[in-house]
């Protein structure tokens, strides 16, 4: 009901941008030009940040109301009670709202995820995400793990010390606030800088997976963008091998440490700004090797895998929600820290790194899925259906070959990706 | 665990879930209203086992199938109702029963079974998978041995030990491990006292056969 609302808010808003006329092929090489030049503008209205804000908020608000509007409105219930809620407004105004649950099988899951820029309208996220497996593959060939066990039962009991400044939820899940270094700093000729820390909301568990303890952690930070990760720490396995396959551990090089994958899977179910209208679109700038870079746009009418690429990055985008420039509501993925681990033809859920599927209930895991009636595996899911409500499935790889300072405990080594707001606001909500 | 009868169906959905056994779900709090995104609580857990499990009563009383858990299903296709999904597994037949259960209504709403679907195991599997690994003529003996010299002292069941068990799909193994993934098959990682694990790589357990395999590679 409360996304509902949150929708329709937004939708009024995208019903008086001037660019709503525009057609769907039309908008996307204006707007690839609207945003190169987004960035000068952006840092001239900085001069008068309030007056600006305004003038966007009643855009937004759709009927010249003052920002505190969207507090006037009677606040719908929560999808969930206290315990699950998440509810935080961030220092410098950004408020996340979302609920959690720890599901047997996927472990710590996030669902109804909401973000409400400063001074702005409410405007849904995410449906839900979850971990969706942890392949590991040994460079030896064997063993090769899939590392989501029931996940909810592995989950480590939190102590005081592992929740720095947070509440722990239920013992197992922790909820706390977290620098994130400069939001931004712009010096002035004869004043001071303006500058601005900025802070993460930081929502995580972690799990008990044989040897290994697995971090796995959502930030949402104040600028509305998103970073989930997940941490290896623990201790090694202590799989031994040949030289060609390891690294030698321990005195001397008579003791080889397996080297591996850790393939790290996530599920996110997309509804910007509602269920409705929900389009993923991967963009590529084509020129290398010359002065210029050509924006190409590829829109995933249908499930689609895709492999990273030099300057690929893909987003879920509204195709008729606006913001108060009449540019489309998105949010962008970027899957650049991968080692793009590619398996034997028996593990193609290995070969892209980015799948988008359309929403089944059935579709959980990325591998060893446990639905009856449903494919096993995420490359399986892609099928050629027409996306209606997409689900897209991030696959981020690390290579592990271990070293010295690997011996117990193991420093924690992380893997993740960024979801960044596109678009959301017409400018920085700062 | 074999439960022995009709009556101790419920039983058995009650005591498998219990607090600290099925993470935030386990409420173990006072009774609080329930919105509609909540995990589902102890009591939702317990009336669904019941309710999933009426279908089977007979099987479950030989033992031959078993409830693994009840997850909140999280369709959002139909985010109105209050439902939850009990796995089971037939393992005479090598079946998983998913019964989604609509806790308003208190009935069966959907059943889906296969054959070759492996949902995570349970912790009574793992404890089950101990007791086959303990009853090998050969792995048994290296377990206690190692557990006595991390512990300094003897192993008396498979209680002592701290499990974890993955789902075992065959990737080209030869021998007995290749009926795996239609068998239900674990890998078991085993805890000793001194928080190391056993090296159990290689060790597959197959509840279906009740039996052991070695990996070879």
């Amino acid at each position: 009901m409360f996304l509902r609302l949150a929708l329709s808010c937004v939708m009024l808003a995208g019903g008086l941008g001037s660019a709503q006329a525009a057609s769907a092929q039309a908008a996307p090489a204006t707007h690839g030009a609207q945003v190169a030049s987004a960035p000068q503008a952006m840092t001239g209205a900085q001069a008068a940040p309030a007056p600006q804000a305004m003038t966007a908020t009643r855009a937004v608000t759709g009927a010249g109301a003052p920002a505190s509007a969207a507090h006037a409105v009677r606040a719908p219930a929560p999808p969930c009670s206290a315990p699950y809620r998440i509810d935080k407004t961030l220092p410098n105004g950004a408020r996340w709202q979302l609920c959690w649950e720890m599901r047997n099988i996927e472990g710590l899951t996030l669902t109804k995820v909401v973000y409400t820029p400063k001074g702005n309208r409410a405007v849904t996220v995410l449906r839900s995400t979850a971990l969706a497996q942890i392949h590991v593959p040994y460079d030896s060939g064997r063993p090769r793990y899939h590392d989501i066990g029931a996940l909810g039962y592995t989950a480590i009991a939190l102590q005081s010390a592992d929740c720095p400044g947070g509440e722990r939820r239920e013992q197992f899940v922790c909820v706390t606030t977290r620098a994130r270094g400069h939001a931004y700093l712009k010096s002035d000729y004869d004043g001071p800088n303006t500058s601005a820390q900025g802070h993460d909301l930081v929502v995580f568990s972690a799990f008990q997976v044989g040897w290994y303890t697995y971090l796995v952690e959502w930030a949402f930070s104040d600028d509305g963008s998103i970073t989930p990760r997940v941490g290896a720490t623990g201790s090694l396995s202590g799989f031994t091998t040949t030289p060609e396959h390891g690294w030698p551990i321990g005195v001397g090089a008579r003791t080889f440490e397996t080297s591996h994958n850790h393939n790290i899977f996530w599920r996110l179910d997309f509804d910007v700004a509602g269920k409705a209208d929900d389009l993923v679109e991967q963009y590529d700038f084509s020129g290398s090797g010359t002065a210029k870079r050509k924006l190409e746009r590829t829109a995933f009418a249908r499930e689609t895998k895709a492999v990273n690429g030099p300057m690929r990055w893909w987003r879920v985008v509204d195709q008729k929600v606006r913001n108060a420039d009449g540019h489309r509501v998105s949010w962008e993925i970027n899957n650049a820290d991968s080692s793009e681990y590619r398996g034997p033809a028996n593990e193609a859920f290995t070969r892209a790194d980015v799948y988008v599927s359309t929403y089944r209930s059935c579709e959980r895991l990325a591998t060893i899925n446990p639905s009856p009636g449903c494919a096993k595996s995420v490359d399986r899911y892609i099928n050629g259906e027409r996306v209606k409500d997409p689900v897209v499935w991030v696959n981020v790889g690390y290579h592990h070959v271990p070293r010295d300072e690997d011996g117990d405990l193991m420093p924690t080594h992380w893997q993740g990706f960024r979801v960044t707001a596109r678009d959301v606001t017409a400018k920085n909500p700062r | 665990m074999a439960v022995a009868g009709a009556g101790m169906v419920t039983v058995a959905g009650a005591v498998l879930f219990i607090p600290g056994e099925q993470g935030s779900q386990a409420a173990g709090s006072a009774p609080r209203a329930v919105v509609q995104g909540d995990p589902l609580t102890a009591q939702e857990i317990a009336r669904a086992s019941t309710i999933a499990s009426a279908g089977s009563r007979e099987h479950m009383a030989a033992g031959q199938v078993k409830l693994l858990y009840v997850e909140r299903d999280d369709d959002k296709e139909a985010d109105e109702r209050r439902r939850a999904d009990a796995y089971l597994y037939d393992y005479s037949a090598d079946r998983l029963i998913v019964r989604t259960v609509d806790l308003d209504r208190g009935t069966v709403v959907e059943e889906s079974v296969a054959r070759g679907v492996q949902p995570p195991p349970s912790k009574a599997e793992e404890a089950t998978a101990a007791e086959l690994l303990l009853a090998h003529p050969q792995y048994g003996g290296g377990v206690r041995e190692s557990y006595a010299r991390a512990g300094g002292r003897q192993l008396r069941s498979a209680a002592d030990l701290g499990l974890r068990g993955l789902i075992f799909t065959p990737a080209g193994e030869r021998g007995p491990a290749r009926h795996c993934g239609i068998h239900r098959c674990l890998r078991l990682f085993v805890r000793l006292p001194d928080k190391t694990w056993l090296d159990t790589s290689r060790i597959v357990v197959d509840l279906s056969a009740k039996k052991i395999h070695t990996l070879e590679w």
